[in-house]
């Protein structure tokens, strides 16, 4: 028995040890909600940044072969629990650049409390709350997903043109909720639309009803609803649809998942919409979609691009910067300068040429240009979806 | 607001969660009266059982309701075995080792469920049940079967307690440890009958939860506080206390939208919790024994 807990203890530590990268070899965090609200959106996004990880290491690794080591953890989509990983990645791993969070609060906490003091360059590719763009950096903070702020008044354009002009306003209480709830109303209001109610709601509570009843008070038959599909944002949509509280329902973004479809069933779901971030057409998507396509990932899952970019051009910057942790947010704004030679994904070996050469160089996201404004910013494009069998069916571009 | 609007969204659905916690807060007064801890496992007990009717439903193309019993066999089961590895050599130390000791069970329960069952949201039957009207009142079927459940549970409960030979055991133990032991009654197997009980009840009151919203890793933990805030409210140790408590909770919470801003909703279960332990902290039954 003691020699078994001995072997067993052995094998840990060697497994410890061979877990531990090389002197040379280059960390950087690949973190997300694994588990919690983003739960559903998780395998196919840690798909593609591990994608991106696999296709730098594939063509030359960082300089001489050093491997680029992809640090996955796991923020739970929650303050604490993501504020305790990061600051393990960042302080024990000793990344020098990290992907994620996701969840628009997570960011904010770990920004604040880990990376900014650390400083460490932290790109999300999916918190989008508009409080990130007003976040004291230092120039640390990045995304490759554009703010609420944009989706937010693009939802409320589009619902106007489509002919709604009254809407009750539900929001989970959070940084991501509040963000997106806040840009929708402004313009919305602005435009000559009434939000005849509004209200935050707790995550994760046994039941909503009372909440949308004091909502349908307002009078309005269309609910715009800021949530998670696979947490209070689920329970709030099925509740209202079995009491028949609003007629049409309107989701961000994080009402995009197929939890939701497979839950209530799509023919109880004809009258709900999505908006969701898109990746503008362009050769990168193509090149991004069909080589992750055929490495087992589905292109069309939420933030897949956003998560590729994120990583690849990190690793970019590491590249360029031979992994000094300071001199990678000015190399972040150098590599997507349109002047360069233009770099699709998945081009590693010849971005790394150029780098080597000396050349500039040019990233064509596979999400866009990913043209960074002086907060690390980046603009989108939205389109507006509708559920249509078990997925999520394209109904019109949003401006 | 008229009357029936005031039935239908803030008193039925207070109603139906209020049922939920007193299951729950059954349980942790259960543990109290007879081991005297506190047990913070309770909430991931009741999200293991909440699987396991998932798991027998799934296996075997069984409903949920008549997989709801094997899965309170398992669920009691797993409250037998979480006691005789990690609480029955703190037995003698000070309870507050065996509490806190809950709290680490928990995570692992969780992490449990995790790795079996994964991260995403799940749900006993896919599609809407709309609710059905009966004279006005907006009713759906399984919000029946939740409180008619509840209802038979703890009357069972409380006619095992009060006439059966065990129940007397139990309660002869809350009372008075040693000298139910020295009355000939087996403490260790009076322990494991409660644990029995204990996991039965988690698995209902997790059905219940899964039942009428969804099933996911960490729906049980959520409802711990309310939990708690009921038994403690109702006095713990005493069953008709925590039904009483639970039902308080739940309509107290729901009802608390027409007065706050529905974000503080989750204010209400810490306030009552407070004002219990300022004003009356023996409970609203004031009781120490089952």
């Amino acid at each position: 028995m003691r020699n078994t807990v001995l072997g067993m203890a052995s094998l840990i530590v060697a497994a410890g040890v061979a877990a531990t990268p090389a002197q040379a070899d280059v960390g950087i965090g690949l973190v997300g909600g694994i588990t919690g609200g983003t739960a559903a959106l998780a395998p196919e996004m840690m798909k593609s940044y591990q994608f991106a990880v696999k296709q730098v290491n594939d063509q030359g690794g960082i300089k001489n072969g050093e491997k680029l080591i992809g640090v996955v953890a796991d923020d739970g989509c929650n303050a604490q629990t993501g504020v305790d990983a990061v600051t393990k990645v960042v302080n024990v791993s000793q990344v020098v650049g990290m992907a994620g969070p996701w969840c628009s609060g997570v960011v904010l906490a770990v920004a604040n409390s880990v990376t900014i003091p650390a400083g460490v360059v932290l790109i999300t590719p999916a918190g989008t709350s508009p409080q990130i763009t007003a976040l004291k950096d230092n120039d640390l903070v990045f995304r490759t997903v554009p703010s609420d702020e944009y989706q937010g008044q693009v939802l409320a354009r589009t619902l106007l043109a489509r002919g709604t002009t009254k809407v009750a306003l539900s929001f989970i209480n959070n940084d991501y909720g509040k963000g997106l709830a806040d840009a929708f109303q402004k313009e919305f209001v602005a435009k000559g639309g009434t939000v005849a109610a509004r209200a935050a709601h707790e995550e994760n509570r046994a039941s909503y009803r009372t909440d949308l009843a004091q909502l349908a008070k307002g009078g309005a038959d269309t609910l715009v609803l800021i949530d998670y599909g696979d947490s209070s944002g689920l329970t709030v949509l099925r509740e209202s649809i079995e009491n028949d509280f609003f007629k049409t329902y309107v989701g961000g973004e994080g009402m995009k998942t197929t939890a939701t479809i497979k839950t209530i069933g799509s023919k109880n779901l004809a009258n709900f919409y999505v908006s969701s971030p898109v990746s503008e057409k362009s050769q990168s998507l193509e090149v991004f979609a069909s080589g992750f396509k055929s490495a087992g990932g589905d292109p069309n899952a939420t933030f897949v691009s956003t998560s590729y970019d994120a990583v690849f051009l990190l690793a970019l910057a590491i590249e360029q910067t031979g992994g000094d942790k300071t001199k990678i947010s000015a190399a972040l704004r150098n590599l997507v300068d349109a002047a360069g030679e233009s770099i699709m994904p998945g081009e590693w070996a010849k971005a790394k040429a150029l780098i080597a050469a000396g050349k500039p160089i040019s990233y064509k996201g596979a999400s866009g240009t990913l043209a960074f404004d002086a907060n690390g910013d980046v603009p989108g494009a939205y389109a507006l979806f509708k559920v249509n069998g078990d997925d999520f069916q394209f109904v019109t571009d949003m401006k | 607001m008229d009357i029936s609007s005031f039935i239908n969204f803030f008193l039925i659905p207070g109603i139906i969660l209020g049922s939920i916690y007193a299951l729950g807060a059954i349980g942790v007064t259960l543990v109290y009266a007879i081991m005297r801890h506190g047990h913070f496992a309770h909430g991931d007990l009741a999200t293991f059982g909440a699987f396991m009717v998932l798991l027998f439903s799934a296996s075997s193309g069984l409903s949920p309701y008549a997989a709801l019993p094997i899965a309170a066999v398992a669920a009691g089961l797993m409250a037998i075995a979480i006691d005789w590895l990690f609480y029955t050599h703190l037995r003698t130390l000070p309870k507050i080792i065996t509490t806190i000791s809950s709290l680490g069970v928990a995570l692992m329960l969780r992490a449990v469920v995790q790795i079996f069952w994964g991260v995403n949201t799940l749900s006993y039957e896919t599609g809407i049940a709309r609710p059905e009207n009966w004279f006005g009142l907006r009713i759906k079927p399984h919000e029946v079967v939740t409180v008619v459940m509840v209802i038979g549970l703890v009357v069972a409960l409380e006619i095992f307690l009060r006439h059966s030979k065990w129940g007397k055991a139990m309660r002869a133990m809350s009372d008075n440890p040693d000298l139910a032991s020295l009355c000939g009654i087996d403490n260790r197997k009076v322990i494991a009958l409660t644990w029995m009980l204990v996991g039965a009840l988690c698995a209902a009151s997790g059905f219940f939860l899964g039942l009428n919203t969804q099933v996911k890793s960490l729906m049980g933990w959520n409802i711990l506080l309310p939990t708690f805030a009921a038994a403690i409210l109702g006095g713990v140790g005493r069953i008709e206390g925590a039904i009483l408590g639970g039902l308080i909770v739940g309509i107290c919470e729901e009802m608390s939208v027409l007065v706050i801003r529905s974000e503080y909703k989750v204010l209400s279960g810490f306030v009552i919790l407070l004002l219990a332990l300022l004003i009356r902290p023996t409970g609203l039954f004031r009781g120490k024994v089952l």
